[in-house]
């Protein structure tokens, strides 16, 4: 969907939804708000509803930027540690790459 | 993993290419969807055509403008629609043939069938494989024709919440279960670990995010892309699952159906379009790609404006209800009209079944998963972007509902046999004599 082709409020009401959808371990969803309303917020001139718009993607940018660093984090933790678990490291693992210890 | 009827939903051959228009431009109706084959417990197959012809208003408005420039406008609209597509059918082809050629997993045949290609083909007799593919391809075709009916009553008695309830839960086997498979798969191709936590967060927000973006609102560029990925996968379920002959026949047996389904008076994709016109309701979202482009475009004079709104109109209602695709911006654009007459924007967008990306894939995809030689997908792919040309020119003179499959998967297996029987072994003696030409 065009977002020029909106009213306002629509425009609100999406971005709004975006932003609590994502608090359902949705990362992507806060990802594809920001981005894609980031135009809207940030680069054109002002209308009414423009700062809660703004308010909402710096919002899950935040958002987005924690749950970026938690699963850095835990990919991390796991890759480097997975072989040393042992019994609990292959009961996490969807796959275990051959030829490895 | 005897497969079950997920994969086989529907395969509704629509291929919509439609065209929101200016005033000046006849719209282009080509709607043969195939909807996403998926089904959680039984076997129904959802048909789905879309149709949004228009010809009626259109005629209108076009004897307001010179014949001579609204041919060159048809033209060059057209030039530019075929290129919308190009991208789009490419991109599917190329994801099919890459994950062909580095997974394994797909081409690898097993014994499990889906339950729509019952008989197994016996290697060792040409005649008896010979007969069961066909008996495959009875069966499934009648399947098909079966879903294609029930969709078509479906819709004809108003029974939106069941079709819808039906789409919902395909997109769901699509988006979720068969992109986990396809991920497993190349993990272990790549030979990396990957943790549970990880996977599922990564499958649940790659899912979720689809459904809202396919049957909710979403940026259009990411809802293109998740259709081309959903088709890519389908496509790629398909060349694992069907028999050899099977598929090559099931190909050129759907491409007949289509041309009957959509060009035949009684076709059911005929009066699932037709009936949608008189209703002025668009077909199904989730089961058409579209591609929007937004013009500029001068209203011509003051006679028009009762014409360009009417059509508007028709556009919008029959274009937009779930808010999905690019023809929700015509739809808006028929909003508009109440605000402002020189509003100068038509948003034009050209759709494109899913099914006919995901049997162009199957086609390639099976090209390159035999033999594994570059002519040969090479050649296919050229026959099916042919085949797509040809058929949008069609489109574009006829300006109704056209099927998308006939001609290029004509082109397609005829390339495709001949340059597997012809070409091939030319080239390898040319290159064994190392004689360049």
């Amino acid at each position: 969907m065009n977002l020029e082709r909106i009213p306002n409020e629509e425009k609100l009401s999406l971005c709004r939804r975006y932003y609590l959808g994502g608090f359902a371990f949705l990362p992507f969803l806060w990802l594809v708000n920001v981005l894609w309303f980031f135009r809207e917020a940030f680069l054109k001139p002002t209308y009414t509803e423009q700062p809660q718009i703004k308010s909402y993607v710096k919002k899950s940018a935040v958002g987005l930027t924690v749950w970026v660093a938690v699963l850095t984090t835990w990919i991390t933790i796991f890759q480097h540690f997975r072989a040393q678990w042992g019994e609990v490291g292959d009961y996490l693992s969807f796959t275990i790459p051959l030829g490895t210890a | 993993m005897n497969t079950s009827d997920s994969e086989e939903d529907s395969y509704n051959e629509r291929s919509a290419l439609v065209q929101c228009e200016s005033p000046t431009i006849p719209s282009y109706n080509q709607d043969h969807d195939m909807s996403l084959p998926q089904e959680t417990d039984s076997k129904q197959r959802r048909s789905v055509s879309s149709g949004l012809d228009e010809p009626g208003p259109v005629e209108q408005e076009r004897a307001a403008t010179p014949e001579g420039e609204e041919e060159e406008l048809t033209l060059k609209y057209g030039a530019k629609h075929v290129i919308m597509l190009f991208i789009p059918v490419t991109l599917c082809m190329v994801v099919v043939v890459a994950t062909i050629k580095s997974v394994s997993f797909y081409s690898e045949k097993t014994s499990q069938r889906l339950i729509y290609t019952p008989f197994e083909e016996d290697p060792n007799s040409v005649g008896q494989r010979l007969l069961n593919s066909f008996l495959n391809t009875i069966v499934m075709i009648s399947v098909i024709v079966f879903m294609t009916i029930i969709l078509v009553v479906l819709y004809k008695y108003r029974c939106y919440k069941f079709i819808h309830g039906w789409l919902i839960l395909s997109s769901l086997m699509l988006l979720f279960w068969f992109s986990f498979m396809y991920l497993g798969e190349v993990f272990k191709t790549y030979n990396v670990a990957m943790d549970y936590p990880t996977l599922a967060m990564i499958i649940w927000n790659f899912g979720v995010v689809g459904m809202i973006c396919i049957h909710w609102k979403g940026p259009l560029q990411l809802q293109q892309a998740y259709l081309i990925i959903i088709s890519a996968l389908m496509a790629l379920i398909f060349i694992k699952y069907l028999p050899e002959w099977s598929a090559w026949v099931i190909l050129g047996a759907i491409s007949i159906y289509d041309l009957i389904a959509v060009l035949s008076p009684k076709g059911p994709l005929r009066m699932l379009v037709e009936t949608a016109q008189e209703r002025n309701e668009p077909i199904f979202p989730a089961l058409i790609y579209s591609s929007a482009m937004v013009w500029m475009v001068g209203m011509a004079d003051s006679s028009n404006p009762n014409s360009a709104d009417q059509r508007q109109r028709n556009e919008g209602g029959a274009l937009a209800q779930e808010g999905v695709e690019s023809e929700d911006d015509a739809a808006l654009g028929g909003r508009r009209r109440f605000s402002a007459e020189e509003d100068l924007e038509e948003d034009r967008g050209v759709k494109l079944g899913l099914g006919d990306f995901i049997f162009y894939s199957v086609l390639v995809g099976k090209a390159a998963a035999n033999g594994g030689d570059w002519n040969t997908t090479l050649a296919c792919f050229v026959a099916i972007l042919i085949g797509l040309c040809l058929t949008l020119l069609l489109l574009a003179i006829f300006k109704k509902a056209l099927p998308a499959l006939p001609i290029s998967i004509t082109f397609g297996l005829v390339f495709y046999f001949s340059t597997d029987n012809l070409v091939r072994p030319f080239m390898d003696s040319l290159a064994a004599h190392q004689y360049y030409i």
